[in-house]
């Protein structure tokens, strides 16, 4: 089993970002490659901040990934820049579709991807700790990633004993399916909440006391390099609207 | 010190309407330091009896308690969980579900974190507790990664972080192979050594044999028998079987036999099997394997040796796994096989679908056959079962649902993956004589299991997997393939 959410453990060779960091990297990129306007300068900052998560895939060693980021993000780019405005209409039409939802989704997906699976439990925890969200969010939060692998686990068994009995694509009570996967799916998970939160409590959670955590973060060079980079995205930003008039 | 003062229990159930007792008047007192085994049959109470010393009752599961319990002359009911907490560790059943963090070491300085000490104290602490308990090797890695056993031993080192006075076990070897067994007998070793009290309830007694000071069987609800470690051990193994216990020696089972199956008519034949997992190293590798049709095989190895995926592979569940299966002179892909073998899992949870008994059967069943239905439901003790929803059985009966699907389904090969984990001596055999009656009616049945003796009351075979490869195959025959096999199983 190594489908995780949140990361257990690290090798030391990537750049390690305080979670922060990398959420700020994540608002950024939201805001300006999802959402932006692409005017003036920023289009080309746009560049500049879709860099970040390369950086960040090709220090952990993801070549795979980095190779298929660049081909989608600059790929779409390069057709968006030069080849689109000399297509014919009726495929222009679905280019500029395709190439827009490619460029815009991807850094913003590659950039949640890491956050999630370059972050351990008590990293996530320490942070939201930090930017002072109430324990009543971060409690459930950290408990519904723990749940994840495991449900994950019980969905494939589930399926494992489907297809076993033939039931799947082609089974003539069709309508059947989605029950015989959900009712299981649903007790099995019931039950293994009900056992981890015995667990927990046993071992003192959620006591009068407040809690401490042992992974230590905070801002090094690296993030503030990184936070430089996004809080320029602002600032290209404002200058382009101030300028426009 | 732990004492109980006329100590009742009833978990509430059908929206407080009905309810069951699970223990009955029980009045106990344990002594500092002493290592307590707390045995009887499934549903005898022993595991109530631990949620009382852990807390979890009256704090957590439901229920209405009489009588009164005491932590070092201080009231459960007027403790929290949290001060509960401090005093008594607990490690449970189910590996897979005692777990907040998903890296060993978060999972070790969880405790020490839930009670606010500072970050250089819990590192400490941490460091502490893996030299203690000799876990190091485990620290740093993901738990997913860990094996039943190691799982386990991160659990008692979780516990063992708020360096509490008790400890508090349930059933903590259900899921273990022998090598992870002698692991955890080791660790509760030291344990008592440091002088902690353990209380451990559990069916598979022989690898506590030598560290109990004191065992208390439980019957109905009742604590029917209270014996000092030497009374216990100069029972006789006739009395313990009576009783409805596991051998507390495996010696003894040299000598058990059960009915020869007819002779195999022909035989399943594995070649070239090859998988390599996408998530971890290592690959299994068959070259040629036989099953005897007709008749059981046990196919037996340390946590990761390749038993559950060899199983899954022959099932068909795998679709990257290569090489052929042969049998009655047709040769089956991993496709066909889905439709040739059908595998009773180890958690049957994950394989009742419809809303009734009957249905569930039926389900299985190419040809309905209303007659066939009813002979099946009384053969597997399930008539009066027959209009109830899967789910809402107990544990025992869920498998035997499963079971009847996999009869019902007529399929030639039927797969047990740990059948008889956490069950006691009559389940156990019971589930032993259903499986040798499927092998009678001319099907072949391979086991995935743990269980000595439940391998001498209905295997013919036997299948040892080491790191992914037959390490031996043999006929379970006479008293000198028995002792071949109990070795495997010793404790190391």
């Amino acid at each position: 089993m190594a489908k995780e959410l949140l990361a257990s453990c690290r090798d030391g060779s990537s750049i390690i970002l305080d979670p922060r960091t990398k959420l700020a990297v994540l608002i950024t990129i939201s805001i300006f490659i999802l959402g932006g306007s692409y005017e003036g300068i920023m289009q080309y900052y746009i560049i500049i901040l879709a860099f970040i998560p390369l950086i960040l895939l090709l220090s952990s060693g993801k070549r795979k990934a980095s190779v298929i980021y660049i081909v989608i993000f600059g790929g779409s780019l390069c057709l968006e820049l030069f080849i689109l405005s000399m297509l014919p209409s009726p495929v222009n039409y679905i280019a500029v579709t395709i190439t827009g939802i490619l460029l815009r989704f991807a850094p913003g997906i590659v950039m949640g991807y890491l956050l999630v699976t370059d972050t351990t439990v008590s990293e996530f925890m320490d942070a939201m700790d930090k930017l002072h969200m109430p324990r009543f969010i971060t409690m459930p939060m950290s408990v519904m990633f723990r749940f994840f692998p495991t449900v994950a686990e019980e969905w494939s068994c589930i399926g494992d004993a489907m297809k076993m009995r033939g039931i799947g694509l082609g089974y003539r009570r069709a309508g059947h399916i989605l029950e015989y996967r959900l009712v299981p799916m649903m007790i099995c998970s019931v039950r293994i909440g009900e056992e981890l939160s015995a667990a927990a409590l046993t071992r003192g959670l959620g006591g009068p006391i407040k809690r401490t955590n042992v992974c230590d973060i905070g801002f090094h060079i690296q993030d503030i390099f990184i936070l430089f980079v996004c809080a320029g995205a602002y600032v290209a930003q404002i200058y382009v609207l101030i300028t426009r008039g | 010190m732990i004492e109980c003062k006329k100590l009742s229990f009833s978990y509430l159930a059908g929206g407080g309407k009905k309810k069951y007792e699970t223990i009955k008047n029980v009045s106990c007192r344990i002594k500092e330091g002493s290592f307590v085994l707390l045995c009887g049959v499934s549903g005898c109470g022993k595991t109530t009896l631990t949620r009382i010393f852990n807390g979890l009752i009256p704090h957590y599961h439901e229920g209405k308690l009489e009588g009164d319990a005491y932590i070092e002359g201080k009231n459960t009911k007027r403790l929290s969980l949290f001060d509960i907490s401090l005093k008594v560790g607990s490690v449970f059943q189910n590996p897979r579900s005692q777990f907040f963090n998903v890296d060993t070491t978060s999972e070790v300085a969880f405790g020490p974190e839930n009670h606010g000490m500072s970050e250089s104290k819990i590192k400490q602490r941490v460091q502490q507790v893996c030299s203690q308990l000799d876990i190091e090797d485990l620290m740093d890695r993901s738990i997913f990664s860990l094996s039943g056993g190691e799982k386990q031993k991160i659990a008692c080192g979780s516990a063992a972080a708020i360096d509490p006075d008790i400890y508090v076990l349930d059933e903590p070897s259900s899921n273990l192979d022998s090598c992870a067994v002698s692991d955890l007998r080791r660790l509760l070793e030291i344990l008592k050594s440091c002088g902690k009290t353990v209380i451990i309830s559990e069916h598979r007694l022989y690898y506590l044999a030598d560290l109990i000071d004191r065992v208390i069987y439980m019957k109905d609800g009742k604590i029917e028998g209270d014996y000092t470690a030497q009374e216990f051990k100069a029972m006789p193994e006739s009395q313990r079987e009576v009783m409805g216990l596991r051998p507390l020696d495996l010696d003894v089972l040299k000598d058990t036999e059960h009915g020869i199956k007819a002779e195999a008519f022909s035989r399943w034949v594995i070649s070239d099997m090859t998988f390599s997992y996408k998530y971890r190293p290592g690959i299994l590798q068959i070259g040629k394997s036989i099953l005897p049709a007709g008749k059981v095989t046990a196919v037996i190895g340390d946590n990761g040796a390749g038993k559950s995926t060899f199983s899954r592979c022959l099932c068909g569940l795998e679709k990257r796994c290569r090489g052929t299966v042969e049998y009655d002179g047709h040769v089956y892909s991993a496709k066909e096989r889905l439709n040739i073998c059908y595998m009773v899992m180890q958690d049957v949870n994950h394989q009742l679908f419809t809303e009734n008994v009957e249905e569930e059967i039926l389900l299985s069943m190419k040809n309905k056959n209303k007659k066939q239905i009813e002979r099946l439901l009384e053969d597997m003790d399930l008539t009066e079962l027959s209009e109830c929803h899967p789910m809402g059985l107990s544990g025992g009966q869920k498998q035997r649902v499963a079971i009847a699907s996999a009869i019902a389904s007529e399929k030639p090969l039927i797969i047990f993956d740990e059948p008889t984990s956490g069950l006691d001596l009559f389940h156990m055999r019971k589930v032993a004589n259903v499986v040798n009656e499927i092998a009678d009616q001319g099907r072949t049945v391979l086991v995935v299991t743990h269980d000595p003796e439940f391998i001498l009351r209905c295997c013919d075979h036997v299948i040892h997997l080491s790191a992914g490869r037959v390490y031996e195959s043999y006929p379970l025959r006479d008293r000198r393939d028995r002792i071949r096999l109990l070795d495997f199983f010793m404790l190391k």
